[in-house]
């Protein structure tokens, strides 16, 4: 036998032995000493074209987190809230999910990204990790993991009050729609259209873009065909945003439709302000002045960070919020028993009355908001 | 009908764009041989210099051009600098060293810009010119003139001028050139200068069109260097046609394979350079390893 072969044999035995060791649910009881900190991850991205999103998770999950740590931890312990950065990418999510695993976090927040959190999802599910996202594919409760849940309702919630409004109340009928076809925006695809369909009404057009796509030309020539009333996008804030300036720029002049990325500034910056005027927003998170509770919320997020407080950071809060609350009836509980106790949580949160079905969804409602002068108001 | 025209107008702009990222491959391949990886970088760097200067320092866009174009064609005379003393030594090195330098641009980038990117408004402001009902964006034609007038200066300055002749001179032969006296160092900085200023064009252009963020430079590098391609390496009219082409290729298949439409559009370009491997122009390689 050559060395280097010796070498390579000896290396063999080494990692075999060192797996061994590190059977399942040996590492997992290694998780939570029961003293020191909590450790609880945020994965989001820090960089790259959702990084806005990232960003605002990371400061609403903070927020929550300094909170409780001010008023004592739970039973006396510290929460460590540590950020990694998924740059929107789920490759980097997989390989995040198996590093917060390996370093011992018992939760993690995040992230904004339906595709990330659904290539992460089956790492967790195996690992035990509570995982509390803000993405909204109906394909994440689907999926079936019982340490999945989502912080705010999904795409067939928001696409179900959008239609009763658009189709119902006021009886528009012409509705093109252009969607992405990344996981969110294939989600509010096939929601919007499958409410439509329950409503009896066949989209006059049915555009659908790559998520790297940023000229629109073409699916907007389309449209503009059609003549319709209104346009429904689902595609995340930045994309959403160049869809409506070049809208305009082509002289295409009606009302545009939307779930949550149609009401965050990121959106109304893409597309210029005059661009955004009328567009409708599904929304579960109306406004910093809708309830006492986001008013404090809101308050609180100015204090902290110096900018107003928006929705993705309000879902992060709440999310964060119902972990904490969790752990602490569940005396720092890990795995499953976390998983159950977040699904026992009953919470009053900004975004609404949080009751957690098996599926891992906790919000049923939304509502419909207009912006008008540059701001989102409720819809009369 | 007015759909395909319509498609055809919304290629027309982007491709302008591809022509003039093109146009910057080619003229560092012509004259060095070279493929420099990093121009995608450099002209998200002239779309972020041109965005800073119209949007923050509140110049006019066309000045806030002018001045990309000057921050741009700077960062290429100091790629080439620091790649020179690899010129004629090691030249898988310096294809990696142009990767290197796409890399720091980008976190440069980052670092100076943030990592979320910014909207550039139109600085067209005039409303869209209806034709046979068909819509063409007012800043759609400025694209377009200024991608005519840059591609005629460079033909005119390759084929017309003494120092445009001495480039192409080291191209063909870089010894028997230092023997008439050419300096090459000289020549090949100004190739790197100039492609480096439409990198800036390109990407100040792109700006109000498409979105100005650190990863830009990934997918109009790639479709720019497609476009070279397509045209025939090193050639200057290939790279227009050739990055007109692409663009109306894009816009086509966008139209008609919607969510495949990146994949459908490489698939034909891979054929076309499958049947004809040269280009449309078919430019003799260059080859001074």
């Amino acid at each position: 036998m050559s060395r280097l072969s010796t070498l390579f044999a000896t290396a063999l035995t080494a990692a075999l032995t060192l797996s061994a060791c590190a059977a399942p649910g040996e590492s997992d009881e290694a998780k939570d000493s029961g003293t020191g900190p909590i450790k609880i991850a945020v994965v989001n991205a820090q960089s790259g074209q959702l990084s806005s999103l990232g960003a605002w998770e990371h400061k609403g999950a903070k927020l929550a987190v300094d909170e409780w740590n001010k008023a004592g931890g739970i039973n006396g312990r510290q929460i460590q809230l540590d950020v990694f950065d998924d740059q929107g990418d789920p490759t980097v999510g997989t390989n995040l999910a198996r590093k917060i695993d390996s370093e011992g976090y018992i939760a993690m927040i995040g992230t904004a990204e339906s595709a990330v959190t659904l290539a992460m999802a089956p790492i967790l599910k195996t690992a035990e990790i509570p995982n509390i996202t803000s993405g909204q594919s109906p394909a994440m409760p689907a999926f079936g993991s019982p340490f999945l849940f989502l912080n705010g309702p999904t795409s067939t919630t928001y696409d179900k009050s959008l239609a009763e409004y658009i189709v119902g109340a006021k009886g528009l009928k012409k509705i093109a729609l252009i969607t992405n076809n990344g996981s969110y925006g294939k989600g509010e695809h096939d929601a919007f259209t499958a409410v439509l369909k329950e409503k009896g009404v066949t989209p006059v057009a049915d555009q659908v873009v790559t998520t790297d796509q940023k000229d629109f030309s073409a699916a907007l020539t389309d449209v503009r065909g059609k003549n319709p009333d209104v346009i429904f996008v689902g595609a995340e804030e930045v994309q959403s945003g160049l869809i409506v300036k070049q809208a305009r720029d082509l002289g295409l002049d009606v009302p545009f439709a939307g779930a949550a990325p149609q009401g965050t500034p990121v959106f109304a910056d893409t597309a210029g302000k005059e661009n955004v005027e009328g567009t409708i927003v599904s929304t579960p998170y109306l406004s910093n002045d809708f309830s006492d509770a986001s008013k404090k919320f809101a308050a609180a997020y100015k204090a902290a960070y110096s900018e107003d407080a928006e929705m993705h950071g309000a879902k992060a809060y709440d999310g964060t919020n119902i972990v904490l609350t969790a752990l602490k009836s569940s005396n720092v509980a890990t795995g499953a028993a976390l998983a159950d106790a977040i699904r026992a949580t009953e919470y009053e949160g900004l975004l609404g009355s949080f009751a957690f079905d098996d599926t891992g969804v906790g919000i049923f409602e939304t509502q419909i908001g207009l912006i008008e002068n540059g701001v989102l108001v409720a819809a009369s | 009908m007015q759909d395909f025209l319509q498609t055809l107008v919304g290629g027309l702009s982007l491709g302008a764009i591809y022509a003039l990222v093109a146009m910057g491959f080619s003229l560092v391949y012509r004259t060095m041989g070279l493929v420099n990886f990093a121009h995608g970088s450099v002209v998200m760097i002239g779309a972020y210099a041109a965005s800073t200067f119209y949007l923050t320092v509140k110049l006019p866009f066309f000045p806030a051009m002018i001045v990309a174009l000057v921050v741009t064609g700077l960062i290429g005379l100091i790629i080439e600098r620091v790649l020179r003393p690899l010129e004629n030594k090691d030249f898988d090195l310096m294809l990696i060293g142009t990767i290197g330098f796409g890399i720091v641009l980008e976190a440069l980038a980052t670092i100076i810009w943030g990592a979320t990117g910014r909207a550039v408004p139109n600085p067209v402001q005039t409303g869209p010119i209806e034709l046979f009902d068909v819509r063409i964006r007012t800043y759609d034609l400025v694209v377009l003139g200024i991608t005519a007038l840059a591609m005629v200066l460079l033909v005119v300055f390759l084929h017309r001028t003494k120092r445009g002749a001495a480039m192409q001179a080291v191209a063909m032969d870089h010894e028997a050139a230092t023997a008439v006296g050419i300096h090459v160092g000289r020549s090949n900085a100004m190739a790197f200068g100039i492609g480096a200023g439409l990198a800036a064009l390109a990407g100040s252009l792109a700006g109000p069109l498409l979105y100005v963020a650190p990863t830009m430079g990934g997918s109009l590098g790639i479709k720019g260097f497609a476009a070279a391609m397509l045209g025939g390496f090193g050639n200057i009219p290939g790279a227009i046609i050739g990055g007109l082409a692409i663009g109306i290729l894009d816009s086509f298949s966008a139209g008609t394979f919607q969510g495949y439409s990146d994949l459908v559009t490489f698939l034909i370009f891979t054929a076309a350079i499958m049947i004809r491997p040269t280009g449309i122009f078919g430019e003799r390689t260059v080859n001074r390893a």
